[in-house]
Formats: C-alpha cells, structure tokens, sequence
C-alpha cells in the first residue's frame, strides 16, 4: 500500500473526572498524551505510514503536537505528514471523537487509534465503521482500550494500514451492547449498568450501592470496572460469542469484591448470574434511573420508557497489537540485514 | 443505600433552595446589568451570570462553620452563601445600608457572619485567605471548610500556586475552587494557561484534581460534596475546575471583541437554570408551577431591592473615621 494513512484521535478531558478525588485514580496530562502522539508518529514513519490524519481539540494535545512539528524543522523531518482535521466547530463534547472519526473514515483512513478510556473507545467504535480501530488507554476505566506503549501501538497500526501484516487474523471484531430507552439508543464496549440514582451528575459510577442490573459484553478476572464484578464469578472473554448478565443486590447472599474502579475494591452483592445470548432482548428491571455505558451515566429513563440491553456480534474491528507484532516476527518485517534506504531502521523524537 | 449515595441524593428542599439560588443570582445580574447602564452604578460590575451552578453546586454543601473568599466576580458567591441581596444591591450603589455600608461597592462585598471573607478585587488574592480560615477550622476542631473561588487568570497567579502548596503541606480543609470561564479579562485561557486544564496541576501539588461541567448543577454538587466530605475528614485539599461561559463581558462595557457565538451557545444549549428545569420536573421531583413561583418571587425581591437601594442614603461625613481599623 503506498499511501497508508492512520487517524488518531485523543480524547482531552480523559483522566480527569471525580474518581480522582473518590478514589486514587490518576491524573493523564495533556502533555503526556502529545508526547504519546509523537511517539507514534516515529513509530508509523518506522513501517512506513505516510499520512497521519489528527483530531483537533482545544486542550491543547493537538497544539502541542503542531508546535512540535514545528520545532523538527517543519512536515516531513522524520515523521509522516500530519493533517491536523481543523475547520469544523470543536464542541469540547464527545460529538468532537465523533466527527473527527467520521472525517478520518470518509478520507479513507486504514486504521483509526483513539486515546481515551472506555467511554472514548465507544464513541469511535460508533463511528469508524469497519476501518479497524486501536484504543489505547489514557483513561481510567479501562476494560476495553490497552494500557500499552504508545510506540508499540504505532508499530502495530502502521503495519496493518500498509497491509505488511494482513488484518486476516489480526483484526478483529469485537462485541457490543446496544441500549434502547425510548426512541434513544446507546452502545456499550464493556459493561452496561442500571443505577437508582435520578441524575447523570458527574457521569462516573463509583457507588455500587446503587446498582441494580449489570450486562457485560465480556468480562475478565484481571480487569478494572464494573465487568469485574463478574469477571471473578462467571468470566466470558472478548472472543466469545456470548456475554454475561446479573442482579446486582447489597442483600444477595453472594457477594464478591470487585475492583470496580482504580483503587476502590467494594464488596457487591450479585444474584441471578446467567448469559446473554447474542441477539436476545434483556429488559431493565427497574422503572426509573439511569442506565450507566461503560461506566459513565448516561441515559436516564422515566417510568413506562423500560429500556432494553440486547449484545450483538457486530462491535468494531480491533487491531490485536499482541497478534500483529507476532505476525511481523514471523514474517521478518522489523528485521534489518544491512543499512537500510528508505525509511530509517531507527527513527527517534528529538527536538 | 451507602453514604455515598446518602450524601449525593438531594432532598425537594435542597433542590428548591438549589433553585431559588440559581434564580436569585441571575435575576441580580440580570438587573444589575439593565441598571449599570442608566450610569447610577458607580465603580466596575464584574456579573456572574451562566456561572450559577458552581457558586450554588459548592455553596449548598456548606455551613455556618464554613468560610468562602471570592473574586472580583462575586456575587453569585455572596447570594449562594447567604449574604442579604438587599444588602448586596445597596452596597453596589454604594448606600449607607449596604453590606459594608457603601464604602466598598461590588468588587468587596463581604459579610464575615456569614463566612463570606469577601470579594476581591486582587486576581489571585483569595486562595491565601482560605489557607487562614482553613487553618484556624484545623487548630479549633470545629470541621469547617474553607472554599477560595478563583478564576482562569488567577490560576497562573503565584498566590493561587503558593496557596495550594501551602493547603497541601499544612493538610488543610481547603477546597480550591478555578471558574474556568475561558477567559482571564480578554486573554483565552486556552492560550495562557500552560497545563491546558487547571485540574492538571493539582498532582503537583499532590492533592486530587477534578474537572466538573460547571453548567450541571447536579455534576457540580456531587464533586462539591465529595471534596467538602473529604476536607472535613481531615484527608486535605481539593482542587476542582469548573468548565463554562460567562454570560456577559469581563466587565460591564466590555464590547467583548474577542469572543463570538460562545454566549447564545451557551444559553440556548447549556444554560444551568434551564438544564436544572427540565431534569427535576422530567424526574417528577418538582413541578413547572412551583419553579415559576420562585421565580416570581425572586423577580419581587430584586425589584424590592434595587427600589430601597436607590432610595437609601449615601455614607455621610461621620462615616469616614468608621470601619477603618478592626480590633482583634
């Protein structure tokens, strides 16, 4: 391929809501997640990426990036060209991901990276279609995107979107949940969870107390968030085809300590464990509250609206970073007999 | 439920007073904006308006036993602390029955009864005070708190960054709140302020740091709550930022040359007093009539006290030689 291009998109505000003060989680500077960009730069000039298409936002990890090219002597020094998705209103909301990510697919990108927790994971999965997407986490609740060097990831995105490493058996598709509440819908990576509590307030869930229902497209024993509830009870993992759902119940005689979120280890009482089979219909039991994606409140619902959860096969497609970089192993494609022309075997950030 | 969940669930009364006050300081600001421009104002109006949930999502966590210390945008601080609003209009037309008897006008609205340690027309000059207030709640035991309001600019004062040092070393009930409205008088904040977001410095002051949708008045209490929650239980300093818009100039006059679309934006889209609304009465926890109620008797108290305001003397020559020293 020889124009491979990758879209990266960073989330701004990822890292910094009230789990900071209610429990340790820690804080993911803007400056880190430049510095994690420009690393991946070096790494896509590496295999061979020729166009970076970058978000653009208002808190400064766009800026920082831009100065930094700036700094290297301008487009071209090392690093592929980088077009900055500028012109379109930045709304400082999750709608920003969102267009920066349909504008990256409608321009043909070949893989799509988002920097974020599990709630910026969603809403590129809404929008990339069947480009392949790499999360990587700058989050907190992290079941979905990696915690992973950056150089890595942009070792792996770039060998997949010069086609170097066919995506056959390194992309993958992933699961989804899909909430209806009304005439509104929204999808969950991870977990979807019933809350009694009335209002979306901070968006983050750190209160099992106020759990009623909890659906997992997959849930790990090693992860954080809410699917380590029952990732320690009844683990389904990603490639599975079916998910796990459950009550949630202080009363419930079972009772597990789940790390719901950084540094919070709580005790949750569960009940009715059973699967969710793909396609069926779950109601929500309770008749008014908020119904929590991924760990963020976000849909409230009123009595007689009775939202529904049902998991489908068709989540994103997921660059595998483990699986690509085996593939390139095996195929030789980092290795390196003599002084290559090209592109330069090492490449490093500098300024 | 948990005492978590117990501290973040409102009661209808705290959410009409959430309400009333949210009401009360728009309506001021409103009225003082209309009224500033007949020219019988004296000095500068700095309004607060589109900030409400901040003052009132922070305020409502707090009692008598705690202290504020504000801005030179500060009276949605006063109102959401208790401070009299005909006090308060008084004082800004610098009449005898003002808050601090006409003599300091809207920038040093102050009413120590009511642990408002004043507004403050030094950029950057309350977040020290509270670090006193605080100290002293530490030294007495009385599980007070002291909250500083600060804006953008303030953020990159030094007082501000000494003062959150100073918080975290001494281990103080001291909650830093930043009103990030985007701009520091004229300057975007997305220009001056080097961490981007103010929330990011906290870690080096190794206290949590949080950002908040400071037009969610219910985002706001939470964070407000858990901070106060966490302060009172001598775990230490808080730094919250609230991200918004303010609805009129840096000050009244400003033609406000550097901003365009932000504010119809922001009213139409995300205004505080109309997102309260439409919540609370879609839960069914209030009623659309009684919100009107409110607001209608809101609107009688401003008229009542911009009228008494005019209508009150000025401070006379006796008054020179008062409030000029403090006994200890």
């Amino acid at each position: 391929m020889g124009d491979a291009m990758v879209g990266v998109v960073a989330n701004p505000l990822s890292g910094r809501d009230i789990r900071r003060l209610v429990t340790r989680a820690s804080v993911f500077p803007t400056a880190e997640k430049a510095n994690m960009i420009q690393r991946m730069l070096t790494a896509f000039h590496a295999v061979g990426v020729q166009r970076v298409l970058l978000g653009t936002d208002l808190g400064g990890i766009s800026a920082a990036v831009c100065r930094a090219i700036g700094r290297r002597g301008g487009p071209g020094a090392g690093w592929p060209e980088v077009e900055f998705l500028d012109g379109q209103p930045i709304r400082q909301t999750a709608q920003d991901t969102v267009d920066a990510v349909r504008r990256m697919v409608a321009a043909g990108a070949h893989v799509i990276i988002c920097l974020g927790g599990d709630g910026t994971a969603r809403v590129t999965a809404s929008a990339a279609g069947d480009v392949p997407m790499l999360a990587l986490s700058t989050g907190t609740n992290n079941a979905f995107p990696a915690v992973r060097e950056a150089t890595i990831a942009g070792l792996a995105a770039g060998l997949v979107a010069t086609g170097a490493v066919p995506a056959e058996g390194v992309v993958t598709r992933a699961k989804l949940l899909e909430v209806r509440a009304g005439d509104r819908a929204e999808t969950a990576l991870v977990d979807v969870a019933v809350s009694t509590q009335r209002h979306v307030g901070t968006r983050a869930v750190w209160d099992p107390a106020t759990l009623t229902q909890l659906f997992c497209a997959f849930a790990e024993p090693d992860v954080i968030g809410l699917s380590s509830i029952l990732g320690q009870l009844s683990p389904v993992a990603r490639h599975e085809p079916h998910g796990v759902t459950a009550r949630l119940d202080t009363q419930a005689p079972v009772q597990v300590l789940a790390p719901i979120a950084p540094g919070l280890v709580m005790p949750v009482g569960v009940r009715g464990i059973e699967p969710m089979r793909p396609g069926a219909v779950y109601p929500v039991d309770a008749r008014a509250g908020i119904v929590a994606v991924d760990g963020e409140r976000e849909l409230t619902f009123e009595p007689g609206e009775r939202p529904t959860v049902r998991l489908r096969g068709d989540g994103p497609r997921c660059v595998d970073v483990p699986a690509v970089l085996a593939a390139s192993a095996r195929l030789g494609l980092l290795r390196r007999t003599s002084p290559a022309p090209g592109p330069p075997p090492v490449a490093r950030i500098g300024r | 439920m948990t005492e978590t969940a117990e501290r973040n669930a409102l009661t209808r009364e705290q959410l009409l007073s959430a309400y009333r006050m949210m009401r009360a300081i728009r309506e001021f600001e409103e009225r003082v904006h209309t009224e500033f421009a007949t020219g019988e104002i004296p000095g500068f109006v700095h309004l607060y308006a589109g900030e409400e949930a901040s003052a009132v999502g922070v305020c409502i966590n707090l009692d008598d036993r705690d202290t504020i210390a504000s801005t030179h945008r500060g009276h949605g601080h006063c109102i959401a602390k208790g401070v009299d609003v005909g006090e308060m209009m008084a004082e800004i037309y610098g009449r005898r029955t003002g808050s601090c008897h006409g003599k300091g006008g809207s920038m040093h609205i102050a009413d120590l009864s009511k642990g408002m340690l004043g507004a403050n027309g030094i950029v950057g000059g309350g977040p020290p005070l509270i670090c006193g207030t605080a100290l002293a709640a530490k030294i007495r035991g009385t599980r007070g708190v002291s909250v500083a309001f600060f804006g953008d600019g303030a953020s990159n004062q030094g007082t501000t960054l000494e003062a959150m040092n100073l918080a975290s070393v001494w281990n103080l009930p001291a909650i830093f709140v930043a009103e990030n409205n985007g701009y520091a008088e004229t300057t975007s904040s997305t220009w001056s302020v080097a961490s981007d977001n103010i929330a990011d410095r906290a870690a080096g002051f190794g206290m949590p740091g949080v950002i908040v949708d400071g037009f969610d008045f219910f985002a706001v209490h939470e964070a407000a709550s858990e901070a106060i929650t966490r302060a009172r239980a001598g775990a230490g300093p808080t730094l919250l930022e609230m991200k918004f818009t303010r609805y009129f100039g840096h000050f009244e006059g400003d033609q406000q040359t550097y901003r365009a679309g932000e504010v119809e934006h922001a009213r139409a889209e995300l205004d505080c007093l109309k997102r309260f609304a439409a919540r609370v009465t879609q839960t069914g926890e209030l009623t659309r009539s009684g919100l009107d109620a409110i607001d209608a008797e809101v609107a009688a108290t401003i008229d009542r006290a911009v009228a008494e305001a005019k209508a009150a003397p000025p401070p006379g020559e006796a008054d020179l030689l008062t409030d000029v020293y403090v006994r200890y």
